[in-house]
């Protein structure tokens, strides 16, 4: 089909509603088929070729990936809890209970949230390992680096704010513990931990400052980072596979060359 | 070009008698934009990494599915200020500090380590601004000895000193002989260092390059983290005392505080 014909869908993809919603017709002919490639989101994430070295999972094992998607099934499930959950000394734990015992599949997205939430802490600490022994800290990611270990303290303290929220034994005397962990930095460790509990100790206060923690500052902060941690992986040259062709500079003479073409 | 065993062709377009006065010597490695790269090893975006990354949402989420179904979190009794659980554990991720405060004064443990290893996680994209192996696991064969060599003297150093220290306490030996700043502080924190500098120090005098004392630093740290969680985790039971894992008083399973 020759670009000159008008496309049979053109009453459709002309239209001043179409055309607000996408930029380009139908991909029927050479320039909208581009269109459609360099206008939308996808692409707009990724570039539209990557190395197939960076694809390699026994190079990245998806953990990055795996991270993004944890924290997209923590916020589902965990809107979800939140239509029942009620952040009160009173009604916390009896909400627990008509979580788990008669809301329809109450327990199991319960289950999900948690088991998602232990399993993302694990993704990022992996994470964060696989970007150290491969190097991939250095010029021109460091920034890349310091915004992720600013993601790895949110994901903790995320983890952390949510594990008060059942308000049963196990929680109360976790977040005790680690919040007396916070009591013992000198000079400031007081304040800072009666402005974490809002009280000298774990109550009525901690709770609703854990809960609005967990449910609004912490995921709005991490979802800020991770648009910058993403944007910035695609300005840094996408993930760090070793393209630069420098491979000796520091390397110890017993050192093998793999990949390095032999003539 | 090998078209010896085409005679016409080769002595027309190679005559074997000829006035040219170029030769190709030798092939030499060079630093050029594509030199080394081979073809263009790329793939398209769409429809490959978005293919990956399908299988990637479906596998996850269908493995969290499954294990939600066959595990179901925990939920105890309502929480009681007036009855303490024993041993009341931080959550998994903090259990290695918790580890840590058993051994040092909650200073050194809960701030200044901590503080530390935060900050060489920060400082650590300009402490190392080689450029070299970007993108290859341990960098070189030596970094992943070095990897092999650290972790497994790290597991070592820190199970020994948390036993050790458990076993007969030196700060408990010291406590009324020197002050607690010396026995709870600066004891431990002389053996930590002690544990972090000979590794370091035998690096050094192997002239390590920067990068390899990084890996050498990031590892002892990451297997130190790893025995203190699995230690705090694993070994402790009520009143935090140590006991093996399929020992433990008061029918206490310290998997049930996940």
């Amino acid at each position: 089909m020759s670009v000159q014909t008008r496309s049979r869908w053109a009453p459709l993809t002309e239209s001043r509603v179409w055309r607000s919603f996408f930029r380009h017709g139908m991909p029927d002919n050479p320039l909208d088929r581009s269109l459609v490639m360099t206008s939308n989101i996808f692409l707009h994430l990724h570039p539209v070729k990557v190395n197939r070295r960076s694809l390699k999972w026994s190079y990245s094992f998806g953990l990055g990936v795996i991270s993004a998607i944890l924290f997209g099934v923590l916020i589902f499930t965990g809107v979800l809890l939140m239509f029942y959950y009620v952040p009160s000394v009173e009604r916390a734990y009896p909400a627990l209970l008509d979580i788990q015992l008669s809301i329809p599949l109450g327990q199991f997205t319960r289950n999900m949230h948690r088991w998602s939430a232990h399993l993302m802490v694990l993704a990022v600490i992996l994470h964060m390992v696989r970007v150290f022994y491969t190097g991939a800290y250095k010029f021109p990611r460091e920034f890349n680096w310091l915004v992720g270990i600013g993601l790895l303290l949110l994901t903790l303290g995320a983890s952390f704010t949510g594990y008060l929220l059942p308000w049963d034994q196990l929680s109360y005397w976790a977040i005790t513990v680690g919040t007396s962990i916070a009591g013992y930095v000198p000079l400031v460790g007081a304040t800072a931990k009666s402005l974490l509990l809002g009280g000298p100790e774990v109550g009525q206060d901690a709770l609703i400052r854990f809960y609005t923690l967990h449910v609004a500052v912490l995921p709005l902060l991490m979802m800020l980072a991770v648009s910058i941690h993403i944007w910035r992986v695609r300005k840094d040259g996408g993930l760090a596979i070793n393209d630069s062709g420098v491979t000796t500079e520091d390397k110890p003479a017993d050192a093998a060359q793999p990949g390095e073409p032999s003539a | 070009m090998a078209t010896s065993d085409l005679p016409t062709v080769t002595d027309e377009t190679f005559p074997k008698r000829t006035n040219k006065t170029y030769a190709l010597v030798e092939l030499m490695h060079g630093e050029g934009p594509m030199v080394g790269k081979g073809p263009d090893g790329t793939v398209f975006s769409f429809p490959v990494v978005l293919l990956i990354e399908i299988i990637l949402v479906l596998g996850v989420t269908l493995a969290v599915f499954l294990f939600s179904l066959l595990k179901q979190a925990p939920l105890e009794a309502i929480a009681n200020p007036l009855v303490t659980i024993d041993p009341a554990k931080a959550p998994w991720y903090f259990v290695g500090l918790q580890e840590l405060l058993e051994h040092m004064h909650p200073t050194l443990a809960g701030v200044l380590i901590p503080t530390a290893l935060i900050t060489f996680l920060v400082l650590l994209p300009y402490i190392d601004r080689s450029r070299a192996n970007v993108g290859i696991w341990f960098s070189t064969p030596r970094g992943k000895r070095i990897v092999l060599w650290t972790a497994v003297y790290s597991m070592i150093a820190m199970s020994a000193y948390i036993l050790l220290d458990n076993a007969f306490s030196l700060r408990e030996i010291l406590r009324y002989i020197v002050p607690e700043w010396i026995a709870q502080g600066l004891v431990p924190a002389a053996i930590i260092a002690l544990i972090v500098a000979i590794p370091a120090f035998i690096l050094w005098r192997r002239k390590a390059s920067t990068r390899e004392l990084m890996i050498a630093l990031f590892t002892i740290m990451l297997f130190s983290a790893l025995v203190f969680t699995l230690s705090g985790f694993f070994l402790r039971g009520p009143g935090f005392k140590m006991y093996l894992p399929w020992q433990m008083p008061n029918g206490y399973n310290p998997l049930d505080g996940l």
